[in-house]
């Protein structure tokens, strides 16, 4: 049986690509469920830490959308999000994120369409990647000094 | 005795004495073999104090974020591109600092000097242009400097100061055969799970004492994410995904300001190889903004500004 | 005491019978330096080290450690109700502890184990730890043990002292404990005179090449407001950086800090090291921060470990001498100037 279903956490930005999954709603688009959206004010406001915490708590995926260059409510948001963004998703898959796990897009509030069908392939991707695997903060286990001295050693002295 | 350490003195002398400066930043002797410790000197009495040697690998500019008083400080290349930071980032105005620059011929690693010794250990080791003699117990090993060099000097490519006020000597040849990067793509060629292991293992033994943070000049945050409790991002146990949200958050912290100038590897008492997850974020704004650090003035880090056409093939 | 000397062909074989009936912990290798690991082979031990990287605190006072868990579910009877969490904390043999470090152990147990109170995982640990030293005959050139009231075969704090000879090792028991593990070797034979002489050789060589740099005895006189409020704490406070290096890797530091994890409807409350050279150490709740500057901290923690501490329970320092510090300090601030500042007695080489 394979139950498993993709959770994905979406931030979507206020004047934009929150309006269009608004849109996609009450234009009674389908798309996929495994989506939780969490609404920020412009995708300027996402800090690394936001994308790390997803991850870490467990999130199959992250997307992050937001205002077409240009449109951007304040502005220039966007374009400062796109270079954090373009090091970030680098530097995560630098280091072992599978690079199917973390998705942009620019939305606008009138694209329900695109909305609809980018959460169709974000969640394609992230279902071909399988569920996260790591980066996941769980209870701390080891209660001891021992266990993990235990696996340590095993490795250093045979 | 280095040439730079009569040229210290002498400078330092000089603007106490015209009272030019509040203070003199730099290292006198080290009380173990191959460190240099940062000094700061007030009066024009203990000028002897300063010194110059390969072992002043730490970066200086660390000491001067948020100073109110005027200071002189000695300053390698990358010193310098810290400075060039601080006046772009408002921790210190110009006419604050007066820089002392020194052409730098890299700085000696002394974990390397520990390995080629294997347990020996070194108790005096001297300089004599190129070579280094390193001695200790029934033994004596005359050394090639260039071979002991911390690995950010062997491919520094601004080993000459950018900002100076007076240069100790005259520059050096910079290198401009090196690959900077040849590490990193030996990662990047690497599968995701090949990634996250070799990053795994880089961090193991990692004990969260902060000293790679805390050597860096561009760690000046009032309070570090790591101490933030409202929310907590990052847990405090050696949980390696803890240990993993801090070594990346601290790197991208310093994406497009780190000079590559090594404190935060030398600093590192487990010896971890921390400049990996800072050496992929260089090469990216490199690639992508065309943008090193420190190197000029004017303009804004890459990471506080933008151009519209800013590379987004990787945004649907 | 018993005193036997084991040819080191045949020590694997004790070891490995040590190995049967406790958990053994020995320095292991590990990158560039020397970790104390738990060790399943006897073949592996590998006294050729100087010192460990990180002390072997670590064995008696985990980095972390989970104390307590706890459940947040509505409904849950045991809801909102601390329970220790269980620990194996079966019999232990600590080989080839040096003698300095053993002795922070016995620094520290007046702050985990008083007449009020008692600490009982330190307390269990400790007792339940065997120590069988290993006498320092090639000190490293930043220890000063000898400064600081001990020396490189003080036996003081340990159950068993061995003495690395060229044919094998003279082993002395000091407790009762360490007499149980001599009692119980085959392999070794009673020690004879020659063995004992050269022994004490060796040792006599050994405290000979570590001369004293300081004498602390007139810091228990000077003023504590005095001392305080000297002048040379702005010069040593000048390089630190207030890394945790120092405090970390310092076999007598054992503040610690307790924080709680949660995890959605579970919690486990957590000991943690802590360090002193932290902001964070000493913040407030109200946003008060008693040790706000650099100063403040940099002079708390040679403070504690030449004054507060002598102060406080008549012992001390709480400085057992390894060097640690000395050789990993990423600016060199060096504990022995620092202490030789405190005393104004200052005899060591600048």
């Amino acid at each position: 049986m394979n139950a498993w279903e993709p959770k994905i956490i979406a931030f979507l930005c206020n004047w934009c690509s929150y309006g269009a999954a608004d849109l996609a709603g009450v234009s009674r688009l389908q798309y996929p469920v495994n989506i939780r959206i969490i609404r920020v004010p412009c995708s300027g406001r996402i800090n690394p830490k936001f994308i790390l915490g997803a991850l870490r708590h467990g999130a199959d995926g992250v997307w992050v959308s937001g205002c077409h260059p240009g449109d951007c409510h304040y502005i220039e948001g966007n374009y400062y999000a796109r270079r954090k963004f373009a090091l970030l998703k680098s530097l995560l898959e630098h280091t072992g994120i599978e690079p199917g796990r973390l998705h942009f897009s620019w939305i606008s509030s009138a694209e329900a369409s695109k909305f609809a069908e980018t959460a169709r392939e974000v969640v394609e991707a992230v279902r071909a990647v399988g569920p996260a695997r790591h980066f996941i903060k769980t209870k701390p286990t080891w209660d001891d000094i021992e266990a993990p001295v235990q696996a340590a050693c095993q490795v250093e002295v045979g | 005795m280095h040439a730079y350490t009569e040229k210290i003195r002498e400078a330092a002398q000089r603007l106490l004495t015209e009272k030019k400066v509040d203070a003199v930043i730099g290292f006198r002797h080290g009380t173990v073999p191959m460190m240099s410790e940062p000094v700061c000197v007030r009066h024009a009495d203990q000028v002897h104090q300063l010194v110059w040697n390969g072992f002043c690998g730490i970066n200086l500019a660390n000491y001067l974020a948020k100073r109110k008083d005027r200071v002189a400080v000695t300053a390698k290349g990358c010193d310098s591109r810290n400075i060039v930071i601080h006046l772009q980032e408002n921790q210190i105005r110009r006419d604050q600092v007066y820089i002392l620059g020194a052409p730098c011929h890299g700085m000696v690693d002394r974990r390397k000097v520990w390995e080629f010794l294997k347990g020996r250990e070194p108790l005096q080791v001297m300089e004599n242009g190129s070579s280094l003699k390193v001695s200790g117990k029934g033994f004596e090993e005359v050394l090639e400097r260039q071979a002991f060099l911390q690995d950010n000097c062997r491919i520094c490519t601004h080993r000459n100061p950018v900002i100076y006020d007076e240069l100790l000597g005259d520059p050096v040849p910079e290198q401009t055969d090196v690959d900077r990067y040849e590490d990193v793509r030996r990662v990047e060629a690497m599968d995701s799970e090949g990634r996250w292991r070799y990053f795994n293992d880089l961090i193991a033994s990692c004990i969260r004492c902060y000293a790679c943070r805390n050597a860096c000049p561009l760690c000046y945050c009032p309070t570090c994410f790591v101490d933030e409790s409202r929310p907590q991002w990052v847990g405090k146990t050696l949980d390696p995904t803890d240990t993993r949200t801090f070594h990346l958050l601290r790197a991208f912290h310093v994406a497009g300001r780190c000079t590559d100038c090594g404190s935060c590897e030398r600093a590192c008492p487990m010896s971890i190889p921390v400049r990996q997850f800072t050496k992929k974020l260089e090469k990216d704004v490199k690639e992508l903004y065309g943008y090193e650090a420190g190197v000029v003035v004017e303009g804004r880090p890459p990471l506080d500004t933008y151009r519209p056409d800013d590379p987004q093939d990787f945004i649907k | 005491m018993l005193k036997i000397f084991v040819p080191k062909d045949k020590m694997p074989r004790w070891i490995g019978r040590i190995m049967d009936g406790a958990r053994v912990f020995a320095p292991v290798k590990e990158g560039d330096g020397y970790r104390f690991r738990l060790v399943t082979r006897p073949d592996k031990l590998d006294f050729s080290y100087q010192n460990t990287r990180l002390s072997p605190k670590e064995l008696v006072h985990p980095p972390a450690e989970a104390m307590f868990s706890y459940s947040l579910k509505k409904g849950d009877p045991k809801a909102g109700i601390l329970e220790e969490i269980p620990k194996a904390l079966g019999t232990r043999v600590v080989m080839g502890i040096r003698p300095c470090d053993a002795k922070a152990f016995q620094l520290v147990d007046v702050n985990f184990v008083t007449d009020q109170y008692m600490d009982p995982w330190w307390q269990r640990r400790r007792q339940n730890t065997v120590l069988v030293g290993l006498g320092c005959h090639e000190p490293c050139s930043t220890c000063f043990c000898t400064s600081v009231g001990s020396g490189p075969f003080d036996a003081g704090a340990l159950d068993v002292l061995m003495t690395d000879l060229p044919e094998g090792y003279l082993l002395e028991a000091v407790t009762e404990a360490g007499r149980a593990l001599l009692a119980d070797a085959p392999e070794g034979a009673p020690a004879s005179d020659t063995v004992l002489t050269e022994a004490r050789f060796l040792a006599q060589q050994a405290e000979k090449a570590l001369p004293r740099l300081f004498m602390l005895d007139p810091l228990r006189e000077k003023a504590m407001t005095a001392l305080f409020q000297e002048a040379f704490w702005e010069e040593v406070q000048f390089a630190c950086i207030n890394c945790g290096t120092c405090t970390f890797l310092c076999p007598t530091c054992w503040c610690f800090d307790i924080q709680d994890e949660v995890h959605q409807q579970e919690g486990v409350r957590l000991r943690l090291w802590d360090s002193c050279m932290f902001p964070l150490f000493t913040l407030h709740g109200s946003g008060h921060n008693p040790r706000n500057q650099k100063l403040q901290r940099v002079r708390q923690r040679f403070m504690h470990k030449f004054k507060y501490y002598v102060d406080k329970y008549g012992n001390g320092p709480a400085c057992v001498g390894c060097g640690r510090c000395v050789q990993y300090c990423p600016v060199n601030i060096d504990i022995r100037r620092v202490a030789a500042m405190m005393t104004a007695s200052c005899v060591c080489p600048t």
